[in-house]
């Protein structure tokens, strides 16, 4: 019988971390700050978030070591199999192998501990007592509950009301795991007794989740605030799940030609592929993928141009990935899953051209979700499917080109938390969506004529 | 007259109803309406209907910010709210 799972020994597991920010070709155009138009410092970040964490955030160290504390954590799940999907392989009956890192394993079901773990370390050491943080189903919050509890932190985590009455067990975990799971709007902070006060039935949004959180660190001084995704330092510890893949793929001697993750923040995309991104910056054949939605095509549509970065058009022009600013989500949406802009990193390397992004129908990947299921068991998440889509589409295409291909794909996490949004979808209740090309049209008219980066 | 209608929201991961969207912001609507009711109901006619066109210019005509911007402002917005001027 052939081989379906690779593992390593646990003394096996990476030690340090991988920074992505040593390799890249060009440099990235820092962050400016919205007031003064200069690059961000580490003291604007300084309110929300510890200074060891901030520098992080900025340092260009290739190796990064994993604390001890954090690695004995990580041991409670990693280093996560290496599986090969045999049975996914012969229903698509293409010239591929596919090979997928299984990150649903964590104690939370996705890849959200590898930063949570860490950053609540950082924060501990920093002399922190509580974190707090927005989420929208719970992934992120519950991941971070636990990560918290395992430190000795407290945990606060602002929930999208709509979100928290809709799906009481991410709330559940995050209380099993001693977090203090609060529906926004809250009477805790003065950004959601605004809103109480004026619509006391309201049923929250990420913005006003986000506004909440951070309020609730800006005004403790032993509070910091903690985020999922997008940020340098968060794409940075979930290297360890890409480091660990390129030690499981040398055992069995395999290496892939194409690697693929699904792309909202960007985080386990980064985790995974990053390391790859090292390869093929010093010369590997290679194409890395990132799978997004085609309700928002940031990457795939909207073109790396300038664009303003103030509503008053203040600031300097930034390089950014954009469909314009008529069609971009307010601002405060940032603090969401689906960002508009992605993380600067994965952003960068897509303007670099050394990954492309492509785009999925939600039909399309609940149609690979299910196909999934059928053939490898595992449920997997809403997000996760785009990434199955994404190989199924590079499976097809490698029986059209008659090649055979190695696929490498991140699992970022289990769906049995979200079988509302499966049920939606075995109720013929989801759409296929793309947005039409004249909305597109429309909304880059507002970047015309602005200088090419 | 849609308000019941339910559809997943890709953002927050679950259901919610066209009148969620429509108040996602507060007054206004969430700035993805559009892209995700469309689809299923002329949503844009009815919002130029519906909206006024200073709540349509905050809604649809705002400038894309990098993650770092967004979270500074935020974390400018909440420092004024704990220590009022
Ligand atoms: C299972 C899973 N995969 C992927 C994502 C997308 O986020 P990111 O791109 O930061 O990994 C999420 C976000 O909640 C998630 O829960």
């Amino acid at each position: 019988m052939e081989q379906v799972k690779v593992f390593l020994d646990e003394r096996e597991i990476p030690t340090q971390w991988y920074n992505v920010l040593a390799d890249v070709p060009t440099p990235m155009s820092p962050p400016l700050h919205p007031g003064t138009g200069q690059p961000v410092g580490p003291d604007d970040l300084a309110p929300v978030f510890p200074m060891n964490l901030i520098e992080q955030e900025v340092s260009t160290e290739r190796w990064i070591d994993i604390p001890e504390e954090v690695l004995e954590k990580y041991l409670l799940w990693r280093p996560t199999p290496l599986y090969r999907a045999r049975n996914f392989e012969k229903l698509l009956d293409a010239p591929v192998k596919i090979y997928y890192k299984n990150e649903g394993v964590s104690p939370p079901g996705s890849h959200k501990p590898n930063t949570a773990v860490a950053q609540a370390y950082y924060n501990k050491v920093f002399g922190v007592k509580r974190l707090s943080t927005e989420t929208g189903a719970g992934q992120w919050g519950s991941a971070l509950s636990m990560a918290c509890k395992m430190f000795g932190l407290e945990c606060r985590v602002f929930m999208v009301k709509v979100s928290y009455e809709q799906k009481p067990f991410r709330g559940l975990m995050m209380n099993v795991w001693g977090a203090n799971c609060i529906p926004s709007p809250s009477d805790k902070t003065e950004a959601g007794r605004r809103i109480l006060a004026e619509h006391p039935d309201s049923p929250g949004s990420l913005g006003i989740a986000i506004s909440e959180a951070i309020e609730d660190a800006v005004s403790d001084k032993d509070a910091r605030y903690s985020l999922g995704s997008v940020l340098n330092h968060v794409l940075l510890h979930q290297t360890i799940n890409g480091l660990e893949t390129q030690k499981q793929l040398e055992k069995i001697g395999v290496y892939p030609d194409v690697v693929m993750g699904c792309t909202g923040g960007g985080s386990n995309f980064a985790g995974l592929c990053l390391p790859f991104v090292r390869d093929k910056i010093h010369g590997k054949e290679i194409s890395i993928v990132a799978a997004e939605p085609t309700s928002c095509p940031t990457m795939t549509r909207g073109p790396f141009a300038y664009d303003f970065g103030d509503t008053a058009q203040t600031t300097p022009l930034l390089a950014m990935h954009t469909l314009g600013h008529d069609f971009v989500p307010a601002p405060i949406h940032a603090g969401g899953l689906r960002y508009h802009g992605m993380a600067p990193i994965v952003s960068h390397l897509v303007k670099e051209q050394i990954i492309e992004a492509r785009a999925y129908n939600q039909i399309q990947t609940f149609e690979a979700g299910i196909k999934w299921a059928h053939t490898e068991g595992f449920i997997s998440a809403p997000e996760t499917n785009h990434a199955i889509a994404a190989v199924v589409q590079e499976a097809e295409r490698a029986k059209e080109e008659g090649k055979e291909k190695v696929i490498l794909f991140n699992w970022s996490g289990h769906g049995l938390v979200d079988l509302a949004a499966y049920d939606a979808y075995l109720s013929g209740k989801l759409t296929q969506y793309e947005m039409p090309e004249e909305e597109i049209s429309r909304a880059l008219k507002s970047i015309e004529g602005f200088p090419k980066p | 007259m849609y308000d019941d209608l339910e559809i997943r929201c890709p953002k927050l991961g679950g259901e919610v109803t066209f009148s969620y969207c429509q108040s996602e912001e507060g007054d206004s609507p969430c700035p993805r309406i559009i892209a995700c009711w469309q689809p299923h109901i002329p949503v844009e006619s009815y919002l130029k209907r519906v909206l006024t066109a200073a709540q349509w210019d905050r809604c649809f005509n705002q400038k894309p910010k990098d993650k770092v911007t967004t979270l500074i402002e935020l974390i400018e917005e909440a420092k004024k709210r704990v220590k009022p001027a």
